[in-house]
């Protein structure tokens, strides 16, 4: 050999070429046969999978507007009570089906007392500020003997309080009513106060002459907050509740069979109204605008 | 075979391959398949939950079992009651049977309250991490979803959730959870979960616009995270927790 290279002396080098390329198309296809079509698109995952999570599923829960296109009065009333905040659905269940078929589809209407319960018995986790009731202990205190009565018979779910007062204009207070985020009323409850026991804010505190005014009234065992209900929105404000519509007293005064012997004195209505001459002609009469001497003194010098 | 037309075929299978390789990797498009113009890289979701707010009502899991259609036995989200007596013993419980209402309990209580739990669609998620044909991910908004056509239903990511929110559909026997309802919040609307809390304890916004509610929220850092020493960097952000929930 003179230094000079035969053409046979790359043989070797042919055959690795040709390993590699084999490799290299036997990888190629076997990405291509494993690893599905847009894969690695967005990151380590198929990229199709996201349109596909966007799209399989239909939203189901249409939102109060939707409901309002139709049930604008009902709406309306809802969002000026206690309930303001609890959505359509929350109590009427997914409403795509009803609202597509405008209206012809049932949409659910829950009934019985666990309607209600669900949010409103009385529960030791539940916040001290949510109202919740033991609901035989409710209707003895407002005079229902007849256990099967539904709460509905007093209470419209819409407007629950019949408070005739927008919440989002009702005078926003500027106490924070606390009270009750520990105390709440469990029968263990040490009644002494500790040392670190932040300011008591009682109602007396700031409106002490209809306080004291109140204790003498037919009203004395009905507490502040019954009628002046108060709205908790976060950590610092709250709105505090004072209109209502006649409907509002009712809920206790209403004369209905259903009311046992001891319950609060009841009275028929509207009879009641066109009795006294006050109907229709003054139909913005409110109730204590004849019972004033009930409740407290409207005018109480502070 | 000659020198010349050796390195030909060379290089023709070469480009074929690497064209295979490369078709891969192209440029980024936009989120696909939807009729709305969203663009996912505009938003990081994130969550959150004042619980001081929660009633337990459970109308979360009802929209929730509604909307995604979520069989019985298993929960996407899930509301857990708390109950502590004077020696610090806690008892847990959740209503996923029936009607899903909970029931007063006697027995002495020193605190008591309610925590919902969601997937917390963790920045660095585990599940994601130990599935082995990729189909836990996350999106570029921020959401950890499940590819249920590549899913082998191997359990591994139920196992590796340090959260307990995921589960083996009993339906498909594949790997199941929260989407935080991807349908909707991609559509502008709220998951169904927050969209039926009567007392706005459960939130839901954008972590990348600093006006949202949620952020908010979060920058006065009142909250607290679940198992941060896991290190999954969770998007479910609590408020007011009690000191017993971990």
């Amino acid at each position: 050999m003179s230094g000079q290279l035969e053409k046979n002396d790359f043989r070797h080098t042919y055959r690795l070429i040709a390993v590699l390329v084999l490799f290299v198309v036997g990888a190629a296809f076997a990405r291509w046969w494993a690893v599905p079509e847009t894969f690695g698109q967005f990151g380590r995952y198929r990229g199709a999978a996201v349109a596909s999570a966007r799209t399989e599923t239909v939203p189901r829960y249409v939102g109060e507007e939707t409901c309002a296109d139709c049930h604008e009065d009902q709406v309306e009333l809802h969002d000026k009570d206690a309930h303001a905040r609890v959505p359509c659905e929350t109590c009427h269940g997914p409403g795509k089906e009803h609202a597509e078929a405008e209206g012809e589809a049932p949409i659910a209407r829950p009934e019985g007392k666990g309607a209600c319960l669900v949010c409103h018995q009385r529960l030791a986790a539940r916040p001290g500020s949510f109202p919740q009731i033991e609901w035989r202990e409710h209707y003895k205190f407002v005079g229902v003997a007849d256990e099967s009565v539904e709460c509905t018979r007093c209470h419209d779910p819409h407007e629950p309080l019949y408070m005739d007062r927008d919440l989002r204009t009702a005078r926003l207070h500027p106490m924070i009513h606390r009270c009750r985020d520990c105390h709440q009323g469990r029968e263990d409850e040490s009644l002494e106060r500790p040392e670190n026991h932040p300011p008591i804010f009682e109602c007396s505190y700031c409106h002490g002459p209809i306080v004291e005014d109140f204790a003498g009234r037919t009203h004395a065992s009905v507490r502040c907050t019954s009628c002046h209900i108060f709205f908790r929105e976060d950590e610092s404000t709250g709105r505090i509740i004072r209109d209502a519509d006649p409907r509002f007293c009712l809920l206790c005064h209403r004369a209905a069979d259903f009311r046992s012997d001891d319950a609060p004195p009841g009275i028929e209505w509207p009879a009641h109204r066109e009795e006294m001459g006050t109907f229709p002609e003054d139909a913005d009469k409110r109730c204590i605008d004849c019972h004033r001497e009930n409740i407290h003194a409207s005018e109480v010098s502070q | 075979m000659s020198k010349e037309l050796s390195r030909r075929e060379l290089l023709k299978v070469l480009g074929a391959g690497s064209g295979l390789l490369l078709i891969h990797c192209g440029p980024v498009p936009p989120l696909p398949g939807t009729e709305t113009d969203y663009d996912w890289e505009a938003h990081f979701w994130g969550y959150a939950i004042d619980t001081t707010k929660c009633i337990g009502c459970n109308a979360c899991m009802r929209a929730c079992r509604a909307e995604n259609d979520v069989p019985e036995g298993v929960n996407r989200t899930w509301v857990e009651r708390y109950r502590i007596d004077a020696h610090e013993s806690v008892r847990v419980d959740i209503a996923d049977k029936g009607d899903y209402v909970f029931e007063p309990v006697a027995g002495d209580v020193a605190r008591a309250f309610f925590v919902p739990k969601i997937c917390n669609h963790c920045e660095k998620s585990v599940c994601s991490q130990v599935c082995p044909v990729g189909a836990s991910y996350m999106s570029k908004d921020g959401v950890v979803l499940v590819d249920h056509q590549r899913c082998i239903g191997c359990g591994y990511c139920v196992q590796a959730c340090p959260y307990g929110t995921r589960y083996i559909d009993p339906r498909t026997h594949m790997a199941d959870k929260c989407t935080l309802c991807y349908h909707r919040i991609t559509r502008g609307l709220q998951p169904a979960c927050v969209a039926s809390c009567p007392t706005g304890a459960r939130m839901f916004g954008d972590l990348k616009d600093p006006k949202s509610t949620l952020s908010t929220v979060l920058r006065q850092g009142r909250y607290r995270l679940l198992r941060p020493e896991m290190g999954t960097h969770p998007k479910c952000y609590y408020l007011g927790l009690d000191r017993e929930v971990v």
